[in-house]
């Protein structure tokens, strides 16, 4: 366990070396002139904007900087071979894995704590009222990144960062298409195909679980049991996910 | 004297860029009109907008309604029409159907400047579809059918229904009352529009200001 810890807090100092606060500074200071921009155009809906506008970056922002930098973090273990320095030592490959993917999540989730922190901040500041609500939408998004980092991390365990970033984007847009993929699956199709849109529904990670953007915005709280059931849900996927991650990647041949 | 040289290269190719810049912008200005009418004209609509939003519907629901927006005040600085502002607002209110202004504001619009309020109470009814114990939009359902099609009775209908939400004003079953006793009653009208003014975005005050002027109300700016 000890091995875990140390690798991710290497992952976290060396994600952190690629300029993060850099994203934190021009999230804040891109929030603050939308919100002096746009406010005067939305017709008194200016808090609503910027809330969303707000929320939504947060969101995109975090889940490019993981795909982006998820995608190559083994592969610059393997390419710089500082990966034998590490395996020389009491730790087995999937332990490896599993600290980079804290790591990864880790850092995720402190970087959309900070962007929610900075929504907080503007819109309190901007229209006198704190909107406390965001932050349920807060930790379902920080459970949602744990699953995209999951993602990464099963697709970088055997693949290239070009197509681990490719294959990671792909299932992120289709995990937002699973309910139309099983509606078309079941309008008249053959029984095997029915059979096989439901497998692969089944299979893809019901991103939709995690997204309370729009209800925060318009003031309605995330219930304890829907925070419980994504956590559940979440945890559970990322696990199977990283399971067979680990698996790959202790077959693995490296070059 | 190569120092100079390098300046007047600086400058020449600066003035050249600076005209060309105008040149290309006055050749995109026709261009950019006819596009952003077709722009709207093309506007995706139905629910498969909501999904390629990929989650992001609320952000995306805000630029559409700021491009609603814009719309409307290119046109009433222009010629007056907004033929696209329903289809603006319904795909405003497909992305995110509890945003209620682009209801009411699209509503008042049609009702208003198009002279079709019965395209403006699709709307509302859409509105009070998906958002059943908002108030508001009852509320304004009734002055629609007050000020636009002067069914008077659904006017008290509506501001009853309103005055059985939770958190209405006081004033929303003073207006049901009023209605239901005094339909046709010029005075109910500027009380409405009084309120408009009170209470509604620029766009729709100056509505209520125009509305006022011709009921002949003297209080009004």
């Amino acid at each position: 366990m000890r091995g875990v810890v140390a690798i991710a807090q290497n992952t976290v100092r060396e994600v952190i070396r690629q300029r993060m606060v850099l994203v934190l500074a021009l999230f804040g200071v891109g929030l603050v002139a939308a919100s002096q921009v746009l406010s005067p155009l939305a017709l008194g809906e200016g808090r609503k904007v910027v809330t969303d506008f707000g929320l939504a970056g947060s969101s995109l922002l975090a889940t490019l900087l993981v795909v982006v930098l998820g995608s190559s973090l083994l592969h610059k273990e393997l390419e710089r071979r500082t990966i034998y320095a590490v395996m020389a030592k009491p730790i087995r490959r999937s332990e490896f894995l599993l600290g980079k993917f804290c790591g990864l999540w880790i850092t995720a989730a402190a970087l959309i704590a900070g962007m929610f922190a900075i929504v907080l901040g503007v819109v309190t500041v901007s229209y006198g009222e704190t909107p406390w609500l965001v932050l349920g939408a807060m930790a379902l998004t920080v459970l949602e990144l744990g699953v995209i980092t999951a993602i990464v991390v099963f697709f970088s365990s055997f693949t290239t960062p070009a197509l681990t970033a490719f294959f990671a984007a792909a299932t992120i847009v289709a995990g937002n298409f699973a309910d139309d993929l099983l509606y078309f699956g079941s309008q008249g199709a053959a029984p095997w195909v029915a059979r096989a849109t439901e497998a692969v529904y089944w299979m893809l990670p019901h991103l939709t679980v995690f997204n309370a953007r729009g209800a925060v915005v318009h003031g309605i709280a995330v219930a304890p049991e829907r925070l419980a059931f994504a956590a559940a849900y979440g945890l559970l996927y990322l696990m199977a996910l990283l399971i067979v991650a680990g698996a790959i990647f202790e077959r693995r041949e490296f070059r | 004297m190569r120092g100079w040289g390098g300046m007047v290269v600086a400058v020449v190719l600066a003035a050249a860029l600076i005209a060309l810049s105008g040149m290309v912008d006055r050749a995109d200005r026709a261009r950019r009109g006819a596009a952003a009418r077709e722009e709207l004209l093309y506007y995706p609509s139905g629910v498969w907008v909501r999904q390629a939003t990929l989650g992001y519907e609320t952000a995306a629901a805000d630029l559409a309604w700021l491009r609603g927006i814009q719309y409307y005040g290119e046109h009433r600085l222009s010629d007056q029409r907004y033929d696209m502002i329903g289809h603006v607002m319904n795909i405003v209110t497909d992305l995110d159907p509890r945003f209620t202004q682009p209801y009411v504001f699209g509503a008042f619009v049609m009702s208003q400047e198009l002279g079709q309020p019965q395209r403006g109470l699709e709307l509302m009814e859409k509105g009070m579809r998906a958002n059943p114990e908002d108030w508001k939009l009852a509320f304004e359902t009734g002055f629609l059918h007050y000020v636009g099609t002067h069914d008077h009775a659904a006017a008290a209908r509506y501001f009853a229904r309103a005055s059985a939400l939770p958190g209405h004003p006081e004033y929303a079953e003073r207006f049901a009352a009023f209605a239901a006793q005094r339909a046709g009653d010029r005075d109910m009208a500027i009380l409405l529009w009084k309120r408009v003014e009170a209470t509604g975005n620029k766009y729709m005050q100056e509505v209520a200001r125009r509305e006022l002027r011709r009921l002949g109300d003297g209080a009004e700016g």
